[in-house]
């Protein structure tokens, strides 16, 4: 009975892990993110929205108004775009302090966010695993 | 998502002219396809002794000298010592609205400002149009695109907004003078200002 404990935790937390992995695999760079949105959305930006622009949320604003008229791709990949702009923007600004241990530790004394992110990166032994995945999911390699 | 469908894009998106980045970028050349790290090791470059630039002082030249050219007003040729990238990001015609074909252009400067190695430094935004139309409308329109642009940087994308300053040059700087009307002249620069205060 102990052991079929143990396998089902096992389980579970692999697929908890498998779950976070994933999530994480959907940060990409705000270029991609908007070129998703130009490719899915792009006519019905065109159709709907002229003369609407991409910044205060006004193309969102615009689609999601005339949502009975918009296609479900375009409704589908506004609501990724925005999520993953979001999930980008979380990840750049958790970095320092997701890393601050290892900051503390291996980059004393270094001066400057650049300079740290580049001490971070070329210290091997940051062994944080948190660490790297957060700058990984930053998009700053 | 979408990682690599973007590269044929990019290069009818974003192009790069040697002419006013040579002097910090010489190994930049035209019409090449840029990533994320070719637009930081452009933009990070900054001399020390790189001169401060006044928009309000920008802006009331440009207002002044409209149909005579902006290139040699004092402070505006200051602005060709800075380390700097030209872009092409298309609008609707007559209007501030950005094509969705350039929001990839606007998506890799975002990137490009919110590295950890540009969080320093402040950045203008200068549009510039062809000679179609009178000067003193073009010049409106160019100052209304480089605030549009600066708008989606700063709320879409989050840049910090006093790290970002947008002004219209008009038809006032050609960069192709021998053809003030060519399509080559609608174009966006993105000057590195310097540290933030």
């Amino acid at each position: 009975m102990i052991e079929r404990v143990g396998i089902f935790a096992g389980a579970a937390l692999a697929a908890f892990l498998s779950i976070t992995t994933l999530g994480r695999a959907d940060t990409v760079s705000y270029a991609d993110a908007v070129t998703t949105l130009a490719k899915g959305c792009g006519s019905d930006i065109k159709r709907f929205c002229n003369g609407q622009n991409l910044g205060n949320g006004r193309i969102k604003a615009c689609l999601e108004k005339n949502a009975s008229k918009v296609s479900p791709t375009c409704t589908s990949t506004l609501g990724s775009v925005m999520t993953s702009i979001a999930q980008r923007q979380e990840a750049q600004a958790s970095v320092f302090k997701v890393c601050q241990h290892d900051i503390s530790q291996y980059c004393n004394g270094v001066k400057g966010d650049g300079n740290i992110l580049s001490c971070l990166v070329e210290t091997k032994r940051v062994d944080n695993r948190e660490c790297n995945q957060a700058i990984t999911d930053a998009g700053w390699r | 998502m979408a990682k690599d469908r973007g590269n044929k894009m990019i290069v009818q998106g974003l192009r790069i002219s040697v002419a006013l980045g040579l002097l910090f970028a010489p190994c930049v050349a035209s019409a090449q396809q840029l990533d994320n790290s070719q637009i930081m090791s452009t933009l990070a470059q900054m001399k020390s002794a790189a001169p401060a630039v006044d928009v309000a002082l920008l802006v009331e030249e440009a207002n002044a000298n409209v149909g005579k050219g902006v290139a040699a007003l004092p402070n505006w040729s200051k602005l060709s010592e800075l380390s700097q990238l030209i872009v092409e990001i298309d609008f609707e015609n007559n209007s501030t609205a950005i094509e969705p074909e350039s929001y990839r252009t606007v998506g890799l400067i975002a990137d490009a400002l919110h590295h950890p190695d540009l969080f320093r430094y402040k950045f203008l935004i200068v549009g510039h149009s062809s000679a179609t139309g009178s000067a003193k409308h073009n010049l409106e329109l160019s100052q209304k695109r480089a605030d549009a642009i600066n708008e989606a940087l700063s709320t879409t994308f989050a840049v910090s907004p006093d790290r970002l300053f947008s002004i219209g040059a008009g038809e006032e700087w050609p960069i192709d003078p021998g053809h003030p009307e060519s399509a080559d002249n609608r174009r966006v620069q993105l000057i590195n200002l310097g540290l933030l205060k």
